[in-house]
């Protein structure tokens, strides 16, 4: 079990150029440890679909790794997700799921005891698939693995799925919701994209 | 309450050519197709799948397929959703996060279930069908209908129009897609 700030705090510090898409009590956190324009707060723009949306962006810009910062909850209640990114899943996607067994954002309420999330992914053929065939399921439970595997994870191509038991022992910051169109315009300006519809596929 | 569906004898017709809607779409600029394809849809679901200017992704539901649209849009893609009026429902939330909130122009093609039906004054099987429109009208997504080929234009017409807004705009479809 690790904490989610260390957990937060390692990533930052090994993070280029990254796309960091977060959600839930994520995007209360991430912040503290990083102020980057290439950080998407998904908050409130769909329950359950944060990993959707990074494998989209993934899928649109493949010459950057998307690391996804999602909750065991908000994968519940999307778990088809697992399936499509078995299928489809980029090798520049990143999902790192974080595990605490609770809807920690709605007040703390438990998961379904007896989910395995690793056998969930595996299940949906998550491991050994992906678009090339690349994908990887893991479970990294230690500060220090974690560490130590972060630069392989962000140098080998995936897709990549790991599933990651933390606690939160930090009083969390309020909740800020604000200007969705202007959040989600400033990561277009920092990808450079121009007017929709620019792109072709090759 | 949702009243009864009258017959709607004007918009009868056969339904549009999947290789034609398919050849507007991509004269249009989309690169992705995301579908959750149904009886009246696969035609065109094998046509896109099948066209070379086009990736096809199908996800398990239809708020999967809003949200991987709203990425790909944000990361410079053009995508367009092929989904059921009862995905639509189902996606609702997605759809407000990822489209109509953060203002990101989605274009779906939605398969108007139990409109082939009622055109012919029966009662519907189920709600599917009276709640589509009222539905896109709560959310203020505009839309036109593609029942033909002669509605082919309404494709481009949402693509001017999601563009220029800057929100979700839809195509209904009332009948199967023809070769």
């Amino acid at each position: 079990m690790m904490e989610r700030l260390d957990v937060f705090r390692a990533l930052a510090d090994s993070r280029t150029d990254e796309i960091v898409v977060m959600t839930m009590t994520a995007t209360l956190q991430w912040p503290l440890v990083s102020d980057h324009p290439l950080d998407f707060d998904f908050l409130a723009f769909g329950m359950g679909h944060a990993s959707d949306f990074g494998m989209g962006l993934a899928l649109a810009r493949p010459e950057r790794k998307v690391i996804v910062l999602k909750g065991d909850g908000g994968l519940l209640m999307s778990l088809g997700s697992l399936v499509t990114l078995a299928q489809y899943g980029p090798e520049n996607l990143i999902v790192l799921l974080l595990e605490n067994r609770t809807y920690e954002m709605v007040g703390g309420q438990p998961l379904p005891a007896r989910a395995d999330f690793v056998a969930l992914a595996n299940g949906a053929g998550i491991h050994g698939g992906g678009a090339t065939g690349n994908g990887k399921v893991e479970r990294i439970a230690d500060l220090k693995t974690f560490q130590s595997e972060l630069p392989r994870l962000l140098d080998e191509p995936g897709p990549h799925f790991v599933v990651m038991p933390v606690l939160n022992t930090y009083e969390l910051p309020a909740v800020h919701h604000s200007d969705h169109a202007g959040r989600i315009r400033r990561l277009r300006d920092a990808l450079a994209v121009g007017e929709p519809g620019a792109t072709t596929k090759e | 309450m949702i009243a009864d569906p009258a017959p709607i004898a004007d918009r009868a017709a056969f339904g549009a050519s999947a290789r034609r809607t398919i050849d507007e779409i991509v004269r249009l600029g989309f690169t992705h197709v995301i579908a959750i394809p149904d009886s009246e849809s696969r035609l065109l679901c094998e046509a896109a799948a099948a066209h070379e200017r086009l990736s096809y992704l199908t996800p398990c539901r239809e708020g999967e397929g809003i949200a991987i649209a709203a990425g790909l849009w944000v990361g410079g893609a053009k995508p367009l959703l092929v989904i059921q009026n009862t995905g639509l429902m189902e996606a609702g939330d997605a759809l407000r996060g990822c489209g109509i909130g953060p203002r990101v122009p989605l274009q779906m093609l939605i398969g108007w279930r139990g409109y082939a039906g009622a055109s012919q004054g029966k009662q519907p099987v189920d709600s599917a069908y009276p709640y589509t429109e009222p539905i896109l009208d709560a959310w203020q997504i505009p839309y036109e209908h593609l029942m033909s080929n002669d509605d082919i234009g309404v494709i481009a017409s949402m693509d001017e129009q999601a563009n220029r807004t800057s929100k979700p705009a839809a195509v209904i479809t009332g009948w199967k897609f023809q070769p």
